[in-house]
């Protein structure tokens, strides 16, 4: 019974599993397999229509050929540089908090402000640099200009805002970056419906400005201030891991975006002149193109400048080495900021940084390592808050590094000492940010370092009070306050400090002292509990130092150990150290507040070669042999030494100069006018030097130098050298041996005697020949006898060699049908040609084998010889013209990327120039001093390299396209900013109209839904390249804000738009067709000009202008086609060349005072300046509208002469047609009125004859039926008739016929008859 | 407030007249100005020569926009360069200089223009110290074709042949224009398969042409036996002005490189008078000395060869030269001062014995130049 209750199995009907059983069943059946259809049904599957087929073909070669790109060459560099990240945003949106967030995610640490790019490392293979994007329209279009991928945060609960169209806008103009975009505040949302349907709509809204299927993150709310640990992690997997086009512009330009900048200005020169220009460095992750030094480049913002040097650093953020791990670890998983204060090692040319983080930040680690302890931690903050944030409010004032306004700038500046007096606190900040170096170097200002020395020391007693107490944390707080109140003056001072510290020749200038304060309270805190972060600094230390070990070939060893000794004396007991460094130096101590200056030995000798010019440089970084190079280097301490420190560009100079005198005591002439060449073109006329003190030495050191040269070979170094001319000595002697022993390669032409005459010397790019040799001579003559198709050639090459390995190849084979094999010839064979061998071959039977393994070894030989040809035939087969391309671009890739592989880094930036990925280090001469002064991290700074005369202005042609979302039309004349290249810029443009014969037509205004052209003065920039203009880059307007796109069509040095101007003029005197015009022109001459010019009047009748008359002045005779009236108007329609004006006004937003950065204000419009100073516009009474009011038009009578009308045909002729007047009553004929008898009459009457009309008609059809029909008979009869005579006629004939032959034939046999009867 | 706002390339500046030509097709390409003081300066003529002021004035003529200064004495020239505009042109060159002086230049400039060039130049197409016109024919224009420059329009015309010292030559160079040039990796010259030549007369007996010819094969025969070169005697007014002959020999390797000789008369009424047997024998063995130099490109042109290079894409290009002029060593010098670009420069001893001297391979990196005259439509 219970079994019967049991529920019965039910076969699956759905799903994978019916599904996999249905399959199984029809396979068994043998009609399964769906695939197979095509098999099961051929018929179904035949061509039913070959045009529909064609069709279907031709469609799908063109959606494939529709996904190709134009193969381009890959550049991207090995190590690439890092991902830039922009994140861009409404404000309020979230957009510091995701990258706080992504940096968390990535590196566990927590930032607590953000300014300027993060570099983080994300993964073994990809660095991030994340940068945030304010909604200034400057800021944003900078960024899109070097973004890789765009991180658009878009408020769910409000929606799109004008700031993410514009900014998507900004990207399709500049290259179109990667866009991901993110939906935050979505817990806004309590409905769930209502958040779906939002989704949704945002969704596609971004689909259709992105492309369709863009990746949309949600990010659905917050927890404690973060965004969902999941969600984000989500996303920053999607960053690692997304993939990038290049970008045309991007890949073309070399650009920096900098994320360190330090101010190298010469200190003395900022006392004297406070607005002087400015020197900076700034550093940051060579993007792009290769990098050149001495190139142009733009700052947006700013303005142009040229590289004065460039050099690569030790990757702040490096990648992992190569590990097989598969994820980071803790220690690689690094972050760099330093405009945000986390860098960790800060590498400089000459010095390297140890960044401590300030007490500050290590406070806020300390919360995040114990949450625990928060509360604590929260009530003594408190605790202190006062102080703090009534400093730290003005500190943050300085840290965005503009404190002072201009005005307070120029005070302070001018009058130092009472803005001392204004606030103690304040002032001692400032003042020691301005005037750090003047007291180094002024003693007369004595009181003020006095004053500060006193501070120092306050400042390093409370340092040591705090070593002492160790946790009393009030005097803590302090001191980070300082350290916060310093790192600002720090990113300043960094490089100041380093070109001065040389200067101190003592061997005690320990570099650990400055930050002694951090390192104490680190111990202190390091008591307590385990920092990690702290631990993690220290190793940094030690790693940096031996990098920077590395890093300097003759890195004096005690030095270093020194160093070492000197970390840990820091670590261990300070106090007594920091104390006797502030004594005996404290204006180094107060420079470096936050930074340890790691500095060796010989820093002063690259100072020294820094200094000197670029070629010597350039000798000393070439310089193959170690002697040479520590000859350079000797050379540069020697002076050192000496003293002679004031002017060490002329010293290196006069170094080398020496050097050269010396070898001309040595060498020959010729030598000597070699040297005398070079020193032309490195244009060194400064012999102002004295270096009669290493004279001595450096003769030993040339005739070394030559020596260890004559070891050596001759060598690329050495040709290098004799072309880019750096070691003069090595070239010459070098030469010399060349023509001695080859006469070929090295032959240097000899110079005239002077060098004056060479610069002047004939200017011929024929190579002579200096000593022919005697090709009479065999042994000449068979020094070139391979160059020749008759020579030898070489082994791959030969014919006879290569005929000889196909043999090998094809030779032997065997024949499967007599089973006889037929080998092929021994590769040692002979010469014979290969038509010839194949026939012996042939012949030839199979030989005795040979040994077993050669045999199994050509055999593979062979296989692999012909599975190569095979594939070659095969691949090369298949290949498209696309794939070719591909093919070719992969090989100059592969190629370019090997050929400088091997060298090592300082050759092979002379040769490709910095290439992108390095981390690099910019010097820039000239910068505006507002760029220091108003520096602030928020902005963008980018350095974007410029191609050859990018840097040169003059007139670009664009096509120009209103932007469809911008409210008005643009007219033509108002200045307008165009974001164009690297560059923003303030320009006139002009647009125009292109006529059908080519004429550039002027217009007024843009088109509303059309391109147009436009003209300007501005910067060169290459063809092809996107722009967008904007009015106005200041404020923001509720508006869409980019007024127009487009893209540069051409650059020229001139450039014609015409506008239409007519001339009009009033006729005098009118004869038939001719009249004289006055009015039109004002001289005999300009009539001239238009001699045979196109009128007309404004009726339109057509004319010519004839001739100028002589009176009155101006006038001149036309003729038209017809007579004019007096009272027309003639006019000439000419064409008036328009000149563009020569307006260009770079926009620099960066110079603005902080907080004024985006109030940008260029050129105003005349519509601007009319509104602003309430001046109405004077409007022409004539150009106003009126009502038109119409006469009635009246026509005269046409009037035709007599004589025309007599000559007229009568059909043409005006009839009298005159209207005949009314007839009068007494003419007008009586109505007949009949009698009802005579009516009946009429009816009857007219009823009969209807009557027999009606039979008339009847009886005519019928008579014409019947003649029909008897005409039918008739016709028939006739037929048959003409039968019949046609019959009768033929027998009639035949017998006719008959007749006559017998009548010939009797007549033949009668005439015969006749005769026998004659 | 106008153009100084934008960062307009720091000048170079030179001193002396030599390398003129090279300074302003490297200031014009490059878009910076120039300056060369002390032009003979301290010589009893001083200043610019007529051939260099006519070059000066061809450089105008193709160029938009350039702004010229030459001071009083002619000591000083400051140039500012224009954009490349090209068109159909007439010039006449000086004849104290072989029109080859001219068209080494165009042939730098022409394929960057914005028009394609079409000039006609008059002059002296032969003489004793610029490499001719037949000889840039035979060995620039298929340079020019290994670096994408090529097609129907590329080609020089000899019209009328010119002797020193009058000249009245003509010649038609058009060129056609290019955005971008190719990459080159040219490194194997490949051997010789064919050696050509022309053997020119003009107001000359024909047959010095014919007797330069069979001296010239004597000594090349040994080495190989196709050689076939063509005499070339204009009449009438396609004769020029002055008389003279000369020959000039090409050999052409498999590869497609071409080396060339070539060797003039004396011009009429300086110097001795040479016998057509002897030049024929010189410029053989001339050419002989120039396959021991060997190299993808031949000795003249090596400098065109460097530039084209310089101005591709931004990757790598090889070439392998003979031993550098110093013309080219001149031209490196100044094109690292222009584009800041420095060859690498490997010598290449030749494996076996008989290749000739030593070569050198000189590799690149583009500085990804792109025709900024050329309009998109």
């Amino acid at each position: 019974m219970e079994e019967k209750e049991k529920k019965k199995h039910r076969a699956k009907q759905s799903g994978p599993k019916a599904e996999k059983k249905r399959k199984r069943y029809l396979n068994e059946l043998g009609i399964g397999d769906e695939e197979n259809a095509r098999k099961r049904n051929p018929k179904a599957f035949t061509v039913q229509s070959a045009v529909r087929m064609a069709r279907t073909f031709h469609r799908t070669q063109d959606l494939k050929t529709k996904k190709h790109h134009i193969p381009v060459v890959d550049r991207t560099p090995l190590e690439p540089p890092p991902v830039v990240v922009v994140v861009v945003g409404p404000p309020k949106v979230g957009k510091s908090t995701v990258i706080k967030c992504l940096i968390k995610n990535f590196t566990r640490q927590k930032l607590v402000e953000i300014r300027g790019p993060v570099t983080i490392v994300s993964g073994k293979k990809r660095r991030l640099t994340i940068i945030e994007c304010g909604c200034d329209i400057n800021t944003m279009i900078d960024l899109a200009k070097v973004a890789d991928l765009v991180l658009m945060l878009i408020d769910a609960s409000f929606g799109f805002e004008m700031e993410t169209f514009e900014f998507l806008n900004i990207c399709q103009v500049h290259g179109f970056p990667k866009i991901m975009g993110v939906l935050t505040h979505l817990d806004t949302f309590k409905n769930n419906k209502q958040l779906k349907k939002t989704k949704k709509k945002l969704k596609h809204r971004f689909w259709t400005e992105v492309y369709p299927g863009a990746k949309l993150f949600y990010l659905s709310g917050m927890v404690h201030g973060e965004y969902q640990k999941q969600e984000i992690h989500n996303l920053g997997r999607f960053i690692s891991v997304m993939k990038f086009r290049p970008l045309t512009w991007q890949t073309s330009h070399p650009y920096v975006l900098a994320d360190r900048m330090e101010e190298l200005t010469n200190p003395e020169d900022v006392r004297i002149n406070p607005k002087c220009d400015r020197k900076i460095s700034l550093y940051g992750y060579l993007r792009g193109a290769h990098l050149k030094n001495k190139s142009q480049i733009h700052m947006p913002g700013v303005g142009d400048f040229t590289v004065s040097d460039v050099s690569f650093l030790p990757d702040p953020c490096a990648l992992p080495e190569q590990q097989k791990k598969r994820s980071l670890n803790e220690k690689e998983k690094l972050v760099y900021a330093p405009l945000s204060g986390v860098g960790g090692i800060v590498y400089d040319k000459d010095a390297v940084y140890i960044d401590l983080g300030g007490s500050h930040a290590h406070e806020k680690e300390e919360e995040e390592v114990r949450p625990n302890q928060e509360l604590v931690q929260s009530l003594i903050s408190t605790h202190s808050a006062i102080d703090v944030k009534m400093a730290s409010s003005k500190v943050s004032l300085f840290l965005d590094s503009a404190p002072l306004g201009s005005e307070d700038v120029g005070q302070e500046f001018v009058m130092p000492k009472e803005e001392r007096q204004v606030d103690l606190k304040t002032g001692r900040v400032r003042r020691k940010a301005v005037f750090e170096d003047d007291e180094k170097e002024n003693d007369d200002v004595a009181s003020d370092e006095e004053d500060d020395q006193e501070e120092e020391e306050e400042e390093e007693e409370a340092v040591s009070e705090d070593g002492s107490d160790g946790d009393d944390e009030n005097d803590a707080e302090e001191e980070s306050e300082r350290v916060l109140l310093r790192e600002g003056m720090a990113v300043r001072r960094a490089k100041r400090l380093k070109t001065e510290v040389p200067q101190e020749e003592a061997v005690n200038e320990l570099p650990a002292f400055a930050d002694s304060d951090d390192d104490l309270e680190l111990s202190s805190e390091e008591e307590g509990e385990t920092a990690p972060e702290d631990s993690e600094v220290e190793e940094d230390e030690e790693e940096e130092e031996e990098e920077g070990d590395v890093q300097r070939t003759c890195e004096d060893e005690s030095s270093g150990s020194e160093f070492e000794a000197a970390n840990k004396r820091a670590e261990s007991k300070q106090c007594d150290m920091d104390s006797e460094h502030t004594e005996t130096k404290p204006q180094i101590s107060e420079h470096s507040p936050k930074r340890k200056a790691v500095l060796t030995t010989d820093s002063g000798n690259c100072t020294a070669e820094e200094a000197s010019e670029s070629e010597d440089e350039n000798s000393s970084l070439e310089e193959g042999d170690d002697e040479g190079e520590s000859h350079e280097e000797l050379e540069a301490k020697e002076s050192n030494r000496n003293g002679f420190q004031d002017s060490k560009a002329k010293k290196a100079d006069s170094v080398k100069h020496t050097k050269v005198k010396t070898v001309d005591t040595e060498d020959d002439d010729d030598v000597e006018n070699l040297l005398r060449e070079e020193e032309e073109y490195e244009e060194k006329i400064d012999l102002s030097g004295d270096t009669t003190g290493a004279l001595k030495w450096k003769e030993d050191l040339t005739q070394k130098a030559a020596e260890a040269f004559l070891r050596q070979q001759r060598s690329t170094p050495n040709l290098r050298k004799l072309v880019y001319g750096t070691a003069v000595e090595d070239e010459d002697q070098e030469s010399e041996d060349a023509d001695d022993e080859l006469g070929g390669l090295f032959r240097v032409s000899r110079p005239d005697k002077a060098s004056k005459q060479k610069a002047n010397a004939l200017d011929c790019s024929k190579f002579l020949v200096e000593k022919p040799q005697d090709w009479d001579l065999e042994e000449v003559m068979s020094s070139i006898r391979d160059c020749f198709v008759t020579g030898k050639w070489e082994d791959d090459k030969d014919a006879a060699k290569l005929l000889e390995e196909d043999e090998e190849l094809y030779g032997d084979f065997e024949d499967l049908e007599t089973g006889v094999v037929h080998k092929g010839k021994a590769a040692a064979g002979g010469e014979q040609s290969g038509s010839e061998e194949e026939e012996e071959e042939d012949e030839k039977m199979s030989k005795p084998e040979p040994e077993e393994e050669e045999k199994k070894k050509e055999r593979m030989d062979k296989k692999r010889k012909l599975k190569e040809m095979f594939d070659a035939e095969y691949d090369e087969g298949d290949a498209t013209y696309f794939d070719d391309l591909k093919e070719e671009m992969h090989k100059q890739a592969q190629l370019n990327r090997a050929e400088f592989e091997d060298q090592d880094d300082e050759t092979r930036v002379q040769y490709e120039g910095f290439r992108p990925g390095m981390y690099v280090r910019i010097e820039i001469e000239n910068v505006p001093c507002e760029f220091v002064l108003n520096f602030d991290p928020h902005y963008p700074i980018i350095l974007g390299g410029l191609g050859n005369s990018e840097g040169n202005v003059g007139y670009v042609q664009l096509r120009l396209k209103k932007h469809r979302w911008y409210k008005k039309i643009l007219k033509t004349r108002d200045p307008l900013i165009l974001s164009l290249g690297w560059r923003r810029f303030q320009t006139i443009p002009m647009f125009y109209i292109e006529d059908h014969n080519g004429r550039h037509r002027l217009l007024k205004y843009t088109p509303q839904h059309m391109h147009c052209g436009a003209a300007f003065w501005g910067p060169i920039t290459p063809q092809g390249t996107g722009f967008l203009a904007v009015q106005s880059v200041s404020g923001t307007t509720p508006d869409f804000r980019i007024a127009a796109t487009g893209v540069v069509l051409d650059l020229d040095k001139s450039i014609t738009i015409v506008k239409k101007l007519k001339l009009t003029g009033f006729p005098f005197k009118i004869f038939k067709n001719t009249c004289f015009i006055k009015g039109m022109f004002n001289s005999q001459l300009e009539v001239a000009k238009f001699e045979g010019a196109a009128i007309r009047s404004v009726s339109g009748i057509r004319g010519q202008i004839k001739k100028a008359l002589r009176a009155p002045v101006g006038a001149f005779r036309a003729t038209f086609e017809d007579k004019l009236l007096m009272s027309d108007i003639v006019f000439v329609r000419t064409w008036y060349p328009v000149s563009i004006p020569m307006f260009y006004n770079p926009v620099t937003s960066l110079l603005k005072p902080a907080g004024e950065k985006d109030s940008w204000s260029g050129m105003k419009t005349t519509g601007q300046l009319r509104y602003e100073r309430g001046i109405k516009l004077k409007q022409n009474k004539d150009s106003l509208y009126k009502p038109i009011v119409r006469e009635k038009r009246h026509f005269n009578k046409l009037h035709i002469p007599k004589a025309l009308q007599k000559a007229l045909p009568f059909k043409n002729k005006p009839k009298n047609l005159e209207k005949k007047g009314k007839t009068p009553k007494d003419q007008w004929r009586p109505a007949v009125i009949r009698e009802p008898h005579e009516k009946k009459i009429s009816a009857l009457l007219s009823a009969l004859s209807t009557v027999n009309n009606y039979k008339i008609k009847k009886a005519k059809v019928k008579h014409r039926e019947q003649l029909k029909e008897y005409l039918k008979v008739k016709q028939k009869e006739d037929e048959q008739k003409f039968k019949r005579q046609k019959e009768a006629k033929k027998k009639v004939y035949r017998i006719l016929g008959q007749r006559e032959k017998k009548r010939q034939k009797s007549s033949l046999k009668g005439s015969s008859k006749g005769e026998k009867s004659m | 407030m106008a153009g100084s706002a934008a960062g307009e390339a720091q000048c170079l500046s030179y001193t002396g007249c030599n390398f003129l030509r090279q300074r302003l097709v490297l200031a014009t390409l490059s878009g910076r100005p120039l300056k060369i003081r002390k032009i003979r300066a301290k010589e009893e003529d001083p200043g610019l020569r007529d051939f260099e002021a006519s070059f000066i004035r061809l450089i105008d003529k193709v160029t938009n926009g350039s702004r010229i200064e030459i001071n009083q004495t002619g000591t000083t020239l400051y140039y500012q360069p224009g954009l490349l505009y090209g068109g159909s042109l007439e010039h006449d060159c000086s004849p104290s200089r072989g029109i080859g002086y001219y068209l080494e230049s165009l042939l730098c400039l022409a394929p960057f223009m914005k028009h394609p060039l079409k000039i006609v130049l008059r002059g002296v197409t032969n003489d004793q110290v610029d490499p001719s016109v037949d000889v840039l024919k035979a060995t620039a224009l298929p340079l020019l074709k290994k670096f994408g420059i090529d097609g129907e329009s590329l080609e020089i015309k000899i019209n009328r042949r010119g002797m020193p010292p009058k000249g009245g030559g003509e010649i038609l160079f058009s060129c056609p224009v290019r955005k971008v040039l190719q990459p080159v990796q040219f490194t194997d010259p490949g051997k010789i398969k064919r050696i050509r030549g022309t053997a020119y007369s003009v107001r000359v007996s024909p047959q010095m042409a014919n007797r330069m010819v069979e001296s010239a094969r004597g000594i090349l025969n040994k080495f190989l036996p196709d050689i076939y070169i063509y005499t070339d005697h204009m009449k009438g007014v396609n004769s020029g002005k002055s008389p003279g002959f000369g020959i000039c020999l090409t050999a052409e390797t498999i590869n497609g490189t071409i080396l060339s000789a070539e060797l003039a008369s004396n011009p009429q009424g300086q110097g001795t008078a040479v016998l057509p047997e002897e030049l024929g024998q010189n410029c053989a063995k001339l050419l002989l000395e120039e396959v021991y130099r060997g190299g993808c490109v031949d000795s003249t042109n090596q400098s065109l060869a460097l530039l084209l290079m310089t101005l591709g894409q931004r990757d790598v290009s090889k070439v392998l030269l003979g031993p550098l002029s110093p013309y080219t060593i001149e031209f490196l010098r100044h094109l690292r001062s222009f584009f800041q670009i420095m060859f690498k420069m490997e010598t290449k001893t030749p494996e076996e014995e008989h290749m000739g001297g030593e070569k050198v391979l000189m590799t690149c990196v583009g500085i990804g130049f792109c025709n900024l005259s050329k309009t998109i439509r």
